[in-house]
């Protein structure tokens, strides 16, 4: 009876859903095609994935205060471009042209929160607009054109934050060593610490947290200000992994790391946040990404499937949360 | 004057001649309104009579336009609901203030997390927020066996209610005020509600009861104040020496000779 009833407890947690779908998936792409989990198709996936995943778990602990920010995508480009292009002109050494770049990505999102906390203005129209503002600086400033990039070669920061190493014969890059301590730290931030209990506060009724004495306002910006910060992050991060700056890189992945962050468990409308869950959406959408291109499925269809993993993680969660609610 | 407590000390609290007004709107006209030690005052009115907003005022969620509020004599300016909790005032409202996400240890605690460890790892002390949760849970009456972790959202209305009475009484609020605490509740829940407030006042509280239904202020509440047109029109009504049709009559409003007679 006891063993059943830890599984229960299992069952009824939000990432057992996603859980099981990451493991199908894996299954199914392996069945097809052997070299699903080859360790360089292994090594390729996670390069990436980790980039973007950066970004979902801080939109995690964002969206579970309430908030969400499309910003990020356009972050992500505009960071690169603007360190690099601080380096480049000599203005800045690597080394402060990345902190420069880190403090004014946090100051973006220091203004989304102003808007959205003191103005009250959803942060929906408040994040679409400084996705247009960042974009279009990002585009005026380079004149469209990609920044050169490969003058970082063998310097201290760049090797720190993407240099690879190999474990056995899977090829790894730092940005792995980043993105695990992110989980780590941003996990215990959510379940353990004080700051945590007034996140989900701040999502689940901002008023009576207000009337307990909590400040929504300073948890809400702060939250802001990280989830830029780490699409910054991530976008130099990627940037010097790949050798490009594009002004125009990171469009449409904000939607992309929403979508993780829901499918993993954690509520649009905020109260309710998993940093667990959100790994598995992380996993779950990159790996089917790889995956269907890998068992042949033409790339363009990649978006079919990406919706109807949302739909049906949708469905089950809010199945989920109502049995949840008729106490079984 | 009724302003004085029993043995001629200051009362708790004490409201002199408050006023509110909505642009044109009086909402309050010079109320005067006060409750002492230990004591259940129940507050009555018809809607619109400026109960709402005379424990909004109190509770500090709309300014005053004018009027002055004293604690135990002192006098306070309530800017906030901050700074009202800070006083020793607590309001329980309908939907109770809690976060229906978060578990009953994590809402009794909220804003206000014992921490463990170093102060910079800002680690709440879990293992005691639930050990204080457990006794407070037994304390206030709720008898299934609830542990600290259930979310808010899985209890019943009653259960809501007593979880936030808990948490005013855990934090020694000398005044918990409860706004329509047995609304939607059944019969049952609503004689707990009843308890738990009951349970307040016997460990040094004092409570003002507002409910639609007089029969339930009756039956816990040691005084009985009833607000018309946005004044206090009877503020000594004892419910032991009064009936329902009486109060009812007097809510409803009748003359001030009828009300003297009634009140006498």
């Amino acid at each position: 009876m006891e063993n059943r009833s830890i599984v229960r407890k299992l069952i009824a947690r939000p990432e057992f859903g996603p859980f099981v779908l990451l493991v199908l998936e894996i299954a199914v792409f392996q069945t097809l095609n052997h070299n699903f989990l080859s360790p360089q198709n292994i090594s390729n996936t996670l390069a990436f994935t980790v980039e973007l995943g950066l970004i979902a778990l801080a939109m995690t602990l964002l969206m579970t205060s309430g908030e969400f920010d499309l910003s990020v995508g356009s972050v992500f480009g505009f960071s690169a471009v603007l360190m690099w292009t601080l380096f480049n002109a000599g203005v800045t050494s690597l080394e402060v042209g990345f902190l420069l770049t880190l403090v004014t990505a946090a100051l973006i999102g220091f203004v989304n929160g102003v808007f959205v906390t003191k103005l009250k203005i959803p942060s929906f129209l408040v994040t679409l607009g400084m996705l247009l503002v960042v974009r279009g600086t990002a585009l005026f400033v380079t004149d469209g054109f990609p920044q050169r990039t490969w003058n970082a070669e063998g310097n201290w920061l760049a090797e720190l934050l993407v240099g690879d190493f190999f474990i056995g014969p899977f090829r790894l890059y730092m940005s792995l060593v980043w993105f695990i301590l992110a989980i780590v730290v941003l996990g215990y931030i959510l379940t353990q610490s004080r700051v945590g209990n007034w996140i989900q506060a701040a999502g689940g009724n901002p008023n009576a947290a207000a009337a307990r004495g909590v400040n929504v306002t300073r948890v809400k910006i702060g939250l802001f200000m990280l989830s830029s910060a780490m699409a910054a992050l991530a976008g130099i991060i990627s940037s010097i992994r790949t050798s490009s700056a594009n002004p125009n890189s990171g469009t449409g992945y904000e939607l992309e790391v929403i979508a993780m962050v829901v499918i993993g468990g954690t509520a649009l409308m905020g109260g309710r946040g998993t940093i667990i869950g959100t790994v598995l959406g992380i996993l779950i959408l990159r790996v089917m990404r790889n995956g269907i291109i890998m068992v042949g499925v033409p790339g363009l269809a990649y978006n079919i499937f990406i919706g109807a993993i949302i739909l049906g993680m949708m469905a089950l969660h809010s199945w989920l949360e109502r049995r949840h609610r008729a106490g079984t | 004057m009724p302003n004085n407590g029993p043995n001629g000390s200051e009362p708790l609290i004490r409201m002199v001649n408050i006023r509110k007004s909505y642009g044109q709107v009086q909402a309050l006209v010079d109320a005067n309104f006060h409750v002492n030690e230990r004591e259940i005052v129940g507050l009555l009115g018809d809607n619109g009579a400026g109960k709402s907003t005379l424990i909004k005022v109190l509770s500090g969620a709309v300014p005053l336009t004018s009027g002055d509020i004293f604690i135990r004599g002192k006098k306070v300016d309530l800017r906030n609901t901050g700074d009202a909790i800070a006083h020793g005032i607590e309001t329980i409202y309908q939907d109770s203030a809690l976060v229906t996400q978060l578990s009953i240890a994590r809402n009794l605690f909220l804003g206000r997390e014992p921490l463990k460890g170093p102060r910079f790892l800002n680690r709440m002390d879990q293992a005691a927020m639930n050990d204080v949760a457990s006794g407070l849970l037994k304390k206030v009456g709720i008898s299934k066996n609830i542990p600290p972790t259930t979310p808010i959202g899985s209890l019943s209305g009653g259960e809501r209610q007593a979880v936030a009475i808990a948490r005013a009484m855990h934090f020694d609020s000398d005044l918990i005020i409860l706004d329509e605490p047995t609304n939607n509740l059944g019969v049952a829940e609503t004689q707990g509600v009843l308890n738990f407030v009951r349970g307040a006042r016997d460990s040094g509280h004092s409570c003002i009861f507002i409910a639609h239904n007089i029969h339930h202020v009756f039956q816990v509440v040691d005084r009985i104040v009833v607000m018309r047109r946005g004044k206090v029109v009877a503020d000594d009504i004892d419910p032991k020496k009064t009936t329902v049709e009486e109060v009812e009559r007097i809510i409803t409003g009748m003359s001030e000779a009828d009300i003297k007679a009634a009140v006498s």
